[in-house]
């Protein structure tokens, strides 16, 4: 090949370097956030004068963070399972469906991923102004439910693409109803791809804060909408201590979705 | 009417305009092992996918012991099945597949655990129950498949290309494999492949398709050493065909001249020819002779090449009038077969067959 990594030589320094400066520009803004929380000084000064975890202190003592964080969770999970059963069905009749329009479908299931999420958000508040759903955990979910869609679809029509339908008609000549098939054959063997399907989906709604901002109202917070409302009011180190939570516990879930699906596809 | 074990009746399946299987009709005898040979989109996988309640029939009806399958879903037919591709659940033990259709069915575990222990013996995979799909090789998955699909006892067996993903060696050891299995089980199988040396080695009839018919069922024997037609002939073994008119026929004898004008009288046939009627003359490779026998009808011929296979020679020879044959004489026949070995073949018009041009 042409551009075999092995054949490039000197260009291979200038490569890695290349790569490393925009791996430095994407990651060291997260790494100074990190240190800034455990940083003592009020105003946020770098280098940290000392160290310090009072940020976290406060964090931890204040309810409206904890709240915040439990109903981001909440609705993340939720919007997760709706997402992953909607996009079961919905992925079954994109891969197996033989029926006019599968691909304008498919389009149109994936749009929630291009359209520009602020002209979605102002599209969805109006609307669900209008029936009374603004502001609720039920409008909340829809609307990220909606937004992680694409995200529980990709995945899993991927795996049931990858997946040969003959296992499932043999499981059926076995004496499996095709119901039974699905649930105890076709379903576990796609088990990766579902399982990506809703660690993606939850993420999508875990830091999504433009259509959060728009579904809150100040009984109803997620984390990403809390942080935002304080960084407005008063830029306190708690900013970086609750975003430093954030991005902990998404680096978490990544590790672990990294390790099952190691260990599912064995 | 006869009480055939398993009966395909005037079975029609059509694709829009495309015909695939044209009223194919069969009677399988209980433990016959029934193969469909033919090249690919003859209809063989068609026949068999509407036996296991894949495709509906356009037309006719399939009869297991006189009651008809065709209103019984899939799953409640109660038939085995071996696919081409590897099928087994790759999330299940190799027991636990083989365990599955007992499962679905809800027999006692006591049961299922000593019938799958029975299958797994059976196939000779007694050490691999807890391995997964994945560290099993494509010869040992297929074995698998094959225990899973006799663990319910069904009454048919329905083997859709099975080995056609191995290679060649493994292919044979596992054709050994599946005789022993039927000998052994009494299972009724139809199987299908477009290899012909396995449907010779496997099967008790075949039924060879050809464009969505069935052109000739019966033993190997029959179609190797009676072919129904020049397709026949030239998809069951190797054959030499040969130009030839048709002169006269005489109590199935006929006579006949060779491109090369020569006549040659007493050729088999089983079809009426016209005087004059063109026709081509089937001659297997190892009925060629090197030197003259009685009865012997000869041609003139060029050496082209010759290879040393083991157990024969295979001689590539040119007629007079440019058709290249396949000549395989045994290899420990005293017979010349160099280059310097004359320039005349020797074949006895008793083993030859002629068909319409």
């Amino acid at each position: 090949m042409l551009l075999d990594y092995d054949r490039l030589g000197w260009l291979r320094v200038a490569l890695v370097g290349f790569t490393a400066a925009v791996a430095a520009f994407l990651l060291l803004p997260v790494v100074f956030i990190v240190l800034l929380s455990f940083g003592s000084s009020r105003w946020l000064a770098f280098p940290p004068p000392g160290w310090t975890l009072k940020w976290y202190q406060q964090l931890l003592d204040d309810p409206t963070w904890i709240d915040a964080a439990l109903t981001s969770a909440r609705i993340a999970a939720m919007a997760a399972i709706l997402a992953v059963v909607i996009g079961l069905f919905a992925s079954f009749s994109l891969v197996r469906g033989e029926f006019r329009g599968r691909q304008v479908l498919r389009g149109l299931l994936l749009t929630p991923m291009v359209l520009p999420v602020v002209v979605f958000a102002i599209a969805i508040y109006a609307f669900f102004l209008r029936i009374g759903l603004a502001g609720t955990t039920v409008g909340f979910v829809i609307a990220h439910t909606i937004l992680a869609l694409p995200f529980a679809i990709i995945p899993i029509t991927a795996a049931l693409e990858g997946f040969d339908k003959s296992i499932e008609d043999a499981a059926i000549v076995c004496g499996a109803s095709p119901l039974q098939a699905r649930l105890r054959i076709t379903l576990p063997s796609i088990r990766i791809g579902i399982f990506s399907a809703a660690i993606f989906s939850f993420l999508a709604s875990w830091d999504e804060v433009v259509v959060a901002i728009f579904m809150a109202s100040p009984t109803l917070q997620t984390l990403p909408v809390k942080i935002w409302g304080s960084l407005r009011a008063d830029l306190s180190p708690v900013v970086a201590a609750a975003s430093s939570l954030l991005v902990g516990l998404t680096l978490c879930l990544m590790i672990v979705t990294a390790l099952l699906r190691r260990k599912l596809s064995r | 009417m006869t009480r055939s074990f398993l009966s395909i009746r005037a079975v029609r399946k059509t694709f829009g305009a495309f015909v695939a299987v044209h009223d194919v009709t069969i009677d399988v005898p209980k433990g016959e092992f029934l193969t469909f040979l033919g090249p690919s989109g003859s209809g063989k996988s068609t026949t068999l996918y509407a036996i296991a309640g894949f495709q509906d029939p356009s037309s006719g009806d399939v009869l297991l012991e006189d009651r008809s399958l065709l209103s019984v879903p899939s799953h409640k037919r109660n038939i085995g099945m071996v696919f081409q591709r590897y099928t087994l659940f790759p999330h299940l033990s190799v027991a636990e597949n083989v365990a599955f259709p007992l499962r679905v069915r809800r027999r006692p575990d006591a049961e299922v655990k000593r019938k799958v222990a029975d299958m797994l013996a059976l196939v000779r995979l007694e050490n691999f129950a807890d391995r997964h799909p994945g560290a099993l090789s494509g010869g040992q998955q297929q074995r698998v498949a094959l225990a899973r699909a006799l663990a319910y006892d069904p009454p048919i067996l329905l083997m859709d290309e099975p080995l056609s993903a191995l290679d060649k060696k493994l292919r044979q050891e596992i054709q050994a494999e599946i005789r022993r299995i039927h000998r052994e089980t009494g299972v009724t199988i139809l199987y299908v492949t477009h290899d012909q040396e396995e449907a010779l080695h496997l099967s008790d009839r075949i039924a060879l398709f050809r464009e969505g018919r069935i052109e000739q069922i019966g033993t190997g024997e029959d179609l190797y050493l009676r072919p129904a037609s020049e397709f026949v002939a030239g998809f069951i073994g190797n054959s030499n065909f040969l130009a030839a008119e048709h002169l006269e026929t005489a109590g199935g004898a006929a006579t006949i001249r060779l491109a090369d004008g020569s006549i040659v009288k007493g050729v088999k046939t089983t079809q009426a020819f016209d005087r004059g009627q063109k026709a081509r003359l089937m001659v297997r490779p190892e009925a060629f002779r090197l030197t003259p026998g009685p009865a012997s009808a000869e041609l003139a011929v060029e050496f082209i090449d010759a290879a040393f296979f083991g157990d024969r020679r295979r001689v590539v020879m040119r007629t007079a009038g440019g058709e290249e044959l396949d000549v395989r004489p045994t290899s420990d026949a005293a017979e010349p077969h160099g280059p310097d070995s004359g320039r005349r073949i020797f074949f006895d018009p008793a083993v030859a067959f002629l068909f319409p041009a």
